[in-house]
């Protein structure tokens, strides 16, 4: 279906009404959830979701509206709420702070993908997850087993007033498994492959790149090991992270404090602020000379891959942290503006009806070159942490501790028994700058998040951190069981 | 959307499906907020937007599907696709028939004229208030005002026809200073009770009153967790009362019902009717809800079903069902702490040495049996040294079992509401004796 008639209606309504920039974002989304639990199904839904946001533009102030009735009529009304939004917003201001894109582009894009999931019958997905629930329950400990599914599909069309029409087709796709183990007091639990499962841009094939019906008795297995494993001791110990735990660490000791309206205070009711200031740019040693994150919004598989964000900037590359030294920010136009910089296309909405605002995208830890079975080499006394359970940082992104669902304690350079109730905890550039080595491209995977919330209203977005397998020293662990 | 045209809707949807039974639940929600930082508004938004879900169950399998397109395509598509979905999932040999309904009464003052009414102008007046105090006290403020209206009808094939509408209005400010914060909120269905003005000055005091904050040693502090931080603490106890995570075992109540798990002057109850959050008197399969204590006197009273749970378990249904699909379970929706016999003011005063916490942060289960969470403090923490509050200290890190504070506390005598995403929790605040801290931060 073409949007151009109700876009330009809303553009020109918008106008009419003193917005000095406006643009509209028409999403039909279709996402389809199937959920399986201790062998029954749980959900089984098929969703449909079409609507249209407005931003208008006027005495540097903003206002958005949304709206989902598609008719000349109703695309009025939201565009004129949308702009006495901002002249609301305006009549309160003590500064502007609102910028509009300058650059218009008129172009296409497409998800990447092998096999279109609409091509797999329903009857064959549903049951993939039966029979991969069915083989976590190894024994009668494991009480609860999930399998679970997720297909999303959203359609972006979107206009400006400078000009730009730019049809995007997105495709996401996950799937994980998860196990339960229940008994003497105590709970355990296993997810694969990651603690989220496997979230991909794509179609088919990330499902069965997940090969959740390979590894679910492992997994029913080490859930029912756990229950019977010793606590993890606490104390200072070297500490390797495998690669979906580093990715959470990133997520939120890295990602979230360089969201650049984080920085300027924009965030600081709800998710908080930032230990990296603007004053501390090209300074502030984040990590050590290991640490090197960058920003690509065009890798093949990310969470947030797309050819242009939500506001119309075309996707790329661009340094966060670059050899230990914080370098950049994710950014807006109008938060890049403020620090004299170009936006580098990180804005995004969670569907038609909520604002664009800067969201974490994809936010990788560049691999090194220690290939993954050699970080253990010169660990004389560590542990090694797989798949986050618990994750808690302050709100200026410095004091964290995460805890993981299993681990091993690593002696003399050998992995050795497996451990329960894992956790660390530190303080963001110290811990980064006890970095000292990171797996190599063959242990590096796009490891996504399809549930990160910020904002208010709360947004969920989608996110990829890609990273490998890393060794820390001399961490706190335990933290939370006796230390 | 009003209540007559929802019932409209539903019933026309209904009449479009062949399946055994039929569910259609219509949801409704217009809903604005202003937020700001820096005395500057750098988002303001509105959005309207209608839900049809229909829930199909077709020889004991059940489908879900949702749109939000109105016209009869729409509708013969969405029933459609929630029977197509459910000839194929496998029987449920545990699904029970779809609840038949009973007459329920909505809480007076639950939908509130002036709340819905409410224009961008008007959010723009309450953030002017933020703004003044502001600008009067040296300080910057972050935070928000919002209003929504929101309505949800609930129809079957059973006979079962329920519709609710409400509002809500609400506002939040952190004032900040160089080195200190502070923090305060309203909400309420009433935006006539929504003192703007009243809560900048709340967090401007607390602001100012932190300053210059000292570090002081981890370890195990009396602390007095305000009513914003002790909901917090909360929202992390009421999935225990799923009856699904009861019988899964994933709960600390998990076969101790009528056992003393908690302190003797601890009642916990889930209340749609509690005046400071007016709720619906039913679910989302449009069953009443009941009024019940979850724990009383520190004995675990009940946990909550649907229609799925309640069958499974052979227990009453007490109308705690979400929007299909749920595979999370019957959840307590209206969380009340029963208050105690002292003010606030007075536990401070009662306090020899502690902390008072006006909020928390980043909440995460650790234990999920022991229900041990982790968090941070913030945007307000005080040390109390002789009854008295005695200036600022860093922010900290806890790691606490909640059962464990909840057999050593004292409740205050003021409730306040506390609404953010995924709850709203009435509580008063709370004093817990040995509230472990392990480590604290930079600010």
């Amino acid at each position: 279906m073409s949007f151009d008639g109700l876009a330009q209606r809303a553009l020109d309504t918008a106008a009419a009404r003193g917005s000095r920039y406006t643009d509209i974002r028409f999403d039909v989304a279709r996402t389809e959830r199937i959920e399986v639990r201790n062998g029954v199904i749980a959900a089984l839904a098929d969703g449909t979701s079409s609507g249209y946001g407005i931003r208008a533009l006027v005495d540097g102030a903003w206002g958005f509206a949304a709206g989902s009735e598609m008719t000349d009529g109703a695309i009025d009304v939201v565009a004129a709420r949308a702009v006495a939004m901002a002249k609301a917003a305006a009549s309160i201001a003590r500064a502007p702070i609102g910028a509009a894109p300058d650059r218009a582009y008129v172009d296409t894009f497409a998800t990447p993908m092998l096999r279109d999931p609409a091509s797999v019958p329903l009857g064959e997905r549903v049951a993939l997850l039966l029979e991969a629930e069915r083989l976590l329950h190894v024994g009668p400990e494991i009480a609860v087993g999930r399998a679970w599914l997720d297909l999303w599909r959203t359609d972006k069309t979107f206009y400006s007033s400078i000009g730009s029409r730019i049809e995007q087709q997105i495709r996401q796709t996950g799937s994980g498994i998860a196990a339960m183990a229940v008994g003497d007091g105590d709970a355990q639990t296993r997810s694969f492959p990651g603690d989220n499962g496997l979230y991909m841009s794509g179609g088919w094939e990330v499902v069965e790149r997940a090969a959740l019906r390979e590894n679910a008795a492992r997994i029913g297995e080490e859930a029912r090991a756990l229950l019977a494993a010793p606590q993890c001791p606490s104390g200072t110990f070297d500490v390797i992270l495998g690669g979906s735990q580093v990715s959470l660490q990133i997520h939120e000791s890295c990602g979230h404090p360089a969201e650049l309206d984080r920085v300027m205070g924009w965030e600081a009711n709800f998710s908080g602020t930032s230990f990296l200031e603007i004053a501390q740019l090209d300074k502030l040693k984040y990590g050590s000379d290991k640490v090197t994150i960058e920003i690509d919004n065009a890798m093949p598989g990310g969470m947030a891959t797309c050819g242009y964000d939500d506001e119309g900037t075309k996707s790329g590359r661009s340094d966060i942290v670059r050899d230990g030294i914080l370098v950049g920010y994710e950014t807006s136009n109008d938060t890049a503006r403020a620090i004299g910089r170009q936006s580098n296309g990180c804005v995004r909405a969670q569907s038609w009806e909520f604002v664009p605002m800067i969201r974490m995208c994809n936010l990788n830890l560049l691999p090194g070159d220690v290939p993954f079975d050699n970080l253990f080499d010169d660990v004389k006394d560590g542990i090694y942490m797989e798949s986050n359970r618990s994750w808690s940082i302050d709100d200026r992104r410095l004091n964290f501790q995460f805890g993981c669902e299993i681990a091993w304690e690593v002696k003399n350079g050998k992995r050795g028994r497996m451990l329960k109730n894992p956790t660390y905890a530190g303080m963001t550039p110290q811990f980064w700058g006890s970095c000292d080595a990171i797996g190599d491209e063959l242990a590096w995977f796009p490891w996504g998040t399809p549930n990160c919330g910020k904002g208010e209203p709360m947004q969920v977005g989608r996110t990829t951190q890609a990273a490998a397998p890393a060794r820390f020293r001399g961490v706190a662990v335990g933290v939370g069981y006796g230390a | 959307m009003e209540p007559n045209v929802r019932e409209t809707l539903a019933k026309r949807t209904l009449a479009h499906s062949t399946a055994d039974r039929t569910e259609v639940l219509i949801s409704y929600e217009n809903a604005a907020l202003t937020r700001f930082a820096h005395e500057n508004v750098h988002q303001n938004v509105a959005s309207e937007d209608a839900v049809i879900s229909v829930r199909a169950i077709v020889g004991g399998r059940t489908g879900v599907a949702q749109t939000n397109r109105t016209g009869d395509d729409a509708i013969r598509d969405v029933v459609e696709r929630a029977i197509e979905m459910a000839k194929l999932a496998p029987v449920d040999p545990a699904q029970p028939d779809l609840p038949a309904g009973a007459p329920t009464t909505t809480p007076p003052g639950a939908y509130v004229d002036a709340t819905a009414a409410a224009d961008a102008q008007t959010r723009a007046q309450m953030c002017g208030e933020f703004f003044r105090v502001a600008e009067r006290d040296g300080l910057w403020s972050a935070g928000y005002a919002s209003t929504a209206a929101r309505g949800y009808t609930v129809a079957n094939s059973n006979g079962a026809l329920a519709s609710f509408d409400g509002t809500t209005a609400g506002v939040d400010v952190k004032m900040s200073a160089a080195d200190s914060t502070g923090f305060a909120e309203s909400a309420s269905t009433d935006i006539r009770l929504v003192d703007a003005a009243a809560v900048a000055e709340t967090a401007a005091r607390k602001a100012r009153e932190t300053k210059a904050p000292k570090s002081v040693e981890p370890g195990a502090w009396t602390v007095i967790l305000e009513a914003p931080a002790f909901a917090e603490l909360l929202a992390f106890l009421g999935s225990h009362f799923s009856a699904q995570s009861y019988d899964e075992g994933s709960s600390f109540a998990s076969g101790a019902l009528g056992t003393t798990m908690l302190g003797e002057n601890v009642t916990l109850r889930d209340d749609y009717a509690h005046p400071l959050a007016l709720d619906a008197p039913f679910d989302f399969e449009g069953a009443p809800t009941q009024r019940l204590s979850l724990v009383e006197n520190g004995i675990v009273r009940s946990v909550v079903t649907d229609s799925y749970w309640a069958h499974k378990l052979d227990m009453d249904n007490t109308g705690h069902a979400l929007p299909a699909p749920n595979a999370y379970g019957p959840q307590p929706r209206n969380l009340v702490m029963m208050p105690g016999t002292r003010t606030t003011e007075e536990l401070i005063a009662s306090t020899k040495r502690g902390i008072l916490v006006s909020r928390l942060w980043y909440v995460r289960t650790v234990d999920q049996l022991q229900a041990i969470v982790t968090g941070m403090t913030r945007d307000g923490t005080y040390l109390i040294e002789d009854g008295k509050l005695a200036g600022g200290v860093r922010n900290l890190r806890f790691n606490q079992s909640i059962l464990e504070a909840l057999r050593h506390c004292e409740l205050a005598l003021d409730l306040h509401r506390s609404t953010t995403y995924g709850y709203s929790i009435v509580t008063p605040a709370v004093k817990i004796e040995n509230f472990a801290f392990s480590s604290t931060t930079e600010f």
